[in-house]
């Protein structure tokens, strides 16, 4: 299982990951789950009517947009990096933050590498499944890198258009 | 010029810092190959065919004298003495060692450069007109522009991995010396009838494989919604882009495959929802403006005695003066452009005693300010006239007089197969063989406007596509041949150029040329460009006597 | 007859395969008949060396004035330098094997690495 690593109040730590991954085949398991979009759309209300809690894994391919409705509902949205340096999720994370308000966690999944780690915070991502191994303390040390932002995001951050305001 | 203040020096440095750390890491062999090779190339350094090439940005081909100091001296220090200025308006140095490029990173950061964003699927340097600032054309200054968009677009962290590389291009004048209309985007900065100031937006242009010449998606952008409409379009790209073939991911394909039209009204749904909160606020704008006001013109009457009189005992000075002065917007002043295309040199290279040479007369006499422009030349924007003869003498004696700018061995090439690890074919050769052929000068200034442009691969970073004569190099059965194409344009009457006819080899390409000019000699009415007698006669002229020895 | 190059990871420099070690001469390069499969073997070794060398590969060589030089024009200018500066890079230092290269005639192919080629 890969580790799971939260990031809370700019603090990264490992964390036990109470969700299990379900592909699209396979059992649907007992607890917490994630499914895909396409899974989501079958068997969502019957998952949420159990009492689970659910999450919905967007590939990057696909578009939060298709979540609209339903996100108040879910635990988890994780949004794929597929390999090649895809950097679709970026857009799909900003805009469950910004334009859908969404407060569950975002996790980024699949080609999850360090140095686009401070990208993906600044997105909104808010847990990872690295690929790479790095530790959390590596993950705080690459989202903490660089002191100052030049442009407004999903974060909180001050760019430096306003920092320089004073 | 824009000055860095603490929040932009502490990017850099946390930056540099950044990088020591992954070279180190690959060089204790923590890092692959694999896992390193997109980390340098975060930072513009790439592999080439001799060793590693670190590409240094300029960004909006702006320099002030410490900065060209400062690359004359790594190019001293830590390359063979000289530095490559490229189509992209950067500098590339071709013999760096992996070791010492976290230092390099180190020097460049004490003068506010740096190498971010000079390579990979991520916004490029801003190319903006040489001539900002300098010449009456322009309805504002599109540097205020260029440095909002260089800040937005370093470390975004939406479009850090587009589909493909994504280069802007702006100008506020209708005389356009930024190839606007082939750049992923143009931009065009314009004054509506009330004044008030705007963009005309120009999306998916592009040279390479596909070219395209780009279409207007808005007519009229209120500037200061600049960054919001810029980030819809980015994400419309972002989001919708090829991915799965790097040939069909620039954001002209998109544009192509979706029609202008739908294409546009996707950008404007998006930008109606992301409304105006990544909007600059005008404070930063004026803060911003502020850095680019020039107030040290002197009063000066338009005709300078001092500079008639030394034309006139001069006439290599007169020469000069013919082509490589433009006029400036303030009477006594002059644009003097500095030719990196002497006869026989490579195009675009300038040794460090020349940069150091530039950076003492900019001081003295040119306010201390360099442009660099897309066509690897450089620029001294603000030149008293009454100072053109000295700043000639310091170029004359620094060997960088040439008085060629516009002209037939005003060349633009790529690095080609002599450094470059995609090309098929040299291009520096080409551009020396032609540039030979009109060594006398008499005859370049009789031929007028020509501009000649060489890629070595399809990749057009020699910018072919818009050559009046562009000529790329193939691969014709394991040997250098060369297609030539008449017509192009990357100016405001932008076009591509059309195909003269079967590729060329090696040693006949210098002689085509010779012969495309003698036909527009020989074609020419009153007044008109090569471009101009290409388009009233159309190629058969010009195919017929290339290929007349063929038949 | 096939040769064995890389870069160098350090410096980038051009270096060529020699009994184990990297050399930086074409002229002291290790040469292999076509069909020997030491030079297979050879790039198998080179390959495993990620942090002396990246990009190793096999050329393919063609005789010229009685010498050795790579089959085509990339691997000669990686052998020799920038055509535009002969001062520059290897060939600056002179000598038959370099004046060999330069004189090289032949399919001069831009593309020399063994597995590129299309043979006929
Ligand atoms: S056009 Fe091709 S050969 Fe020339 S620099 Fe670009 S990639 Fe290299």
């Amino acid at each position: 299982m890969p580790t799971l690593i939260e990031l809370k109040d700019t603090l990264a730590r490992t964390v036990d990951d109470p969700f299990t991954h379900v592909a699209d085949g396979d059992d649907l398991a007992t607890g917490d789950v994630i499914v895909s979009l396409t899974r989501f759309q079958a068997d969502g209300e019957r998952l949420l009517s159990e009492g689970r809690r659910v999450g919905v894994r967007v590939a990057a391919g696909e578009e939060v947009e298709a979540l609209a409705y339903d996100l108040p509902r879910l635990s988890v949205v994780a949004l794929d990096f597929p390999k090649n340096l895809d950097g679709r999720a970026f857009s799909n994370a900003r805009l469950l933050r910004e334009r859908y308000g969404y407060r569950g966690e975002v996790r980024a999944v699949g080609d999850v590498l360090r140095e686009y780690a401070a990208f993906m915070v600044r997105c909104g991502f808010d847990a990872f499944e690295p690929a790479d191994g790095a530790s959390a303390n590596e993950w705080q040390a690459a989202t903490g890198r660089y002191r100052h932002v030049y442009q407004r995001s999903a974060d909180d951050r001050s760019p430096a258009f306003v920092e320089r305001q004073g | 010029m824009y000055q860095y203040d603490t929040v932009d020096r502490q990017m850099l440095a946390d930056r540099t810092a950044e990088f020591r750390g992954q070279v180190a890491r690959r060089l204790s062999g923590e890092l692959t190959e694999d896992q390193f090779k997109r980390l340098r190339l975060m930072n513009g350094l790439y592999l080439q065919l001799h060793a590693y090439m670190l590409r240094v940005a300029v960004p909006y081909g702006s320099l002030n004298p410490t900065q060209m100091r400062k690359l004359a001296w790594i190019g001293r220090t830590y390359d063979k003495g000289y530095g490559h200025f490229t189509t992209r308006t950067n500098l590339q140095f071709h013999w760096i060692r992996l070791k010492d490029a976290p230092d390099i990173l180190d020097h460049l950061a004490t003068v506010d450069m740096h190498a971010i964003q000079t390579s990979g699927n991520c916004i490029r340097n801003v190319t903006a007109d040489p001539y900002a600032g300098a010449t009456a054309e322009e309805v504002d200054d599109p540097r205020v522009w260029a440095e909002a968009l260089r800040q937005w677009s370093t470390f975004h962290p939406e479009f850090s991995l587009l589909p493909r590389k994504f280069k802007f291009a702006i100008t506020a004048a209708p005389k356009d010396r930024t190839a606007a209309r082939v750049h992923d985007i143009g931009l065009v900065l314009r004054r509506a009838r009330d004044g008030a100031l705007g963009f005309e937006v120009i999306v998916g242009g592009g040279m390479g494989r596909t070219p395209y010449i780009g279409p207007t998606i808005r007519e009229f952008l209120p500037a200061n919604r600049l960054m919001s409409y810029m980030e819809a379009i980015l994400r419309v790209y972002n989001r919708h882009g090829r991915r799965d073939n790097n040939y069909k991911a620039r954001i002209k394909i998109l544009v192509a495959a979706l029609g202008t039209e739908e294409f546009t009204r996707q950008v404007e749904a998006e930008w109606a929802k992301i409304g105006d909160s990544v909007d600059l606020p005008d404070t930063e704008l004026a803060r911003i403006r502020g850095a680019f006001t020039r107030t040290g013109f002197e009063t000066l009457p338009a005709r300078s005695e001092v500079f008639e009189a030394a034309k006139a005992s001069n006439p290599a000075l007169a020469r000069f003066a013919r082509n490589n002065l433009k006029p400036h917007k303030k009477p006594g002043y002059a644009i003097v452009e500095i030719s990196l295309k002497g006869i026989g040199e490579t195009p675009g290279d300038a040794t460090s005693e020349q940069m150091e040479a530039v950076a003492d007369l900019a001081e003295r006499y040119g306010q201390d300010d360099i442009r660099v422009t897309h066509e690897q030349n450089l620029v001294l924007p603000h030149v008293k006239l009454d100072d053109v003869a000295a700043v000639w003498a310091g170029l004359h004696a620094a060997g960088i007089a040439t008085p060629n700018i516009n002209l037939v061995s005003d060349i633009i090439a790529c690095p080609g197969l002599d450094y470059c690890a995609l090309a098929n074919a040299r291009a520096i050769p080409i551009a020396q063989h032609i540039a030979e052929k009109f060594r006398d000068p008499d005859r370049a200034e009789k031929v007028g406007e020509l501009k000649i442009k060489i890629s070595g691969c399809i990749n057009a970073c020699g910018h072919h596509h818009v050559g009046h004569i562009g000529i790329l190099g193939v691969d014709k059965k394991g040997e250098e041949f060369y297609q030539l194409t008449l017509g192009g344009s990357g100016a405001e009457d932008a076009a591509l150029g059309s195909s003269l006819g079967p590729a060329l080899p090696y040693e006949k390409v210098a002689d085509a040329v010779d012969t495309l000019v003698d036909v527009y000699l020989r074609e020419r009415q009153d007044g008109e460009r090569f471009l101009d007698t290409f388009r009233r006669t159309g190629v058969t002229p010009f195919k017929e006597a290339v290929y007349a020895d063929a038949h | 007859m096939k040769a064995l190059t890389a870069n160098r990871l350090t410096d980038g420099d051009v270096v060529f395969w020699k009994d184990g070690q990297w050399v930086e001469r074409f002229a002291d390069a290790q040469l292999w008949a076509d069909d020997d499969p030491a030079a297979v073997e050879a790039e198998g070794h080179g390959k495993a060396q990620g942090t002396t060398v990246i990009d190793v590969y096999l050329i393919d060589l063609i005789e010229s004035e009685g010498f050795w030089a790579p089959l085509s024009y990339r691997e000669r200018i990686r052998a020799l330098g920038p055509t535009n500066h002969p001062h520059h890079g290897k060939q600056a230092e002179g000598g038959a094997v370099v004046e060999a290269l330069q004189h090289a005639h032949g399919a001069a192919r831009s593309t020399g690495r063994v597995n590129l080629i299309k043979r006929k």
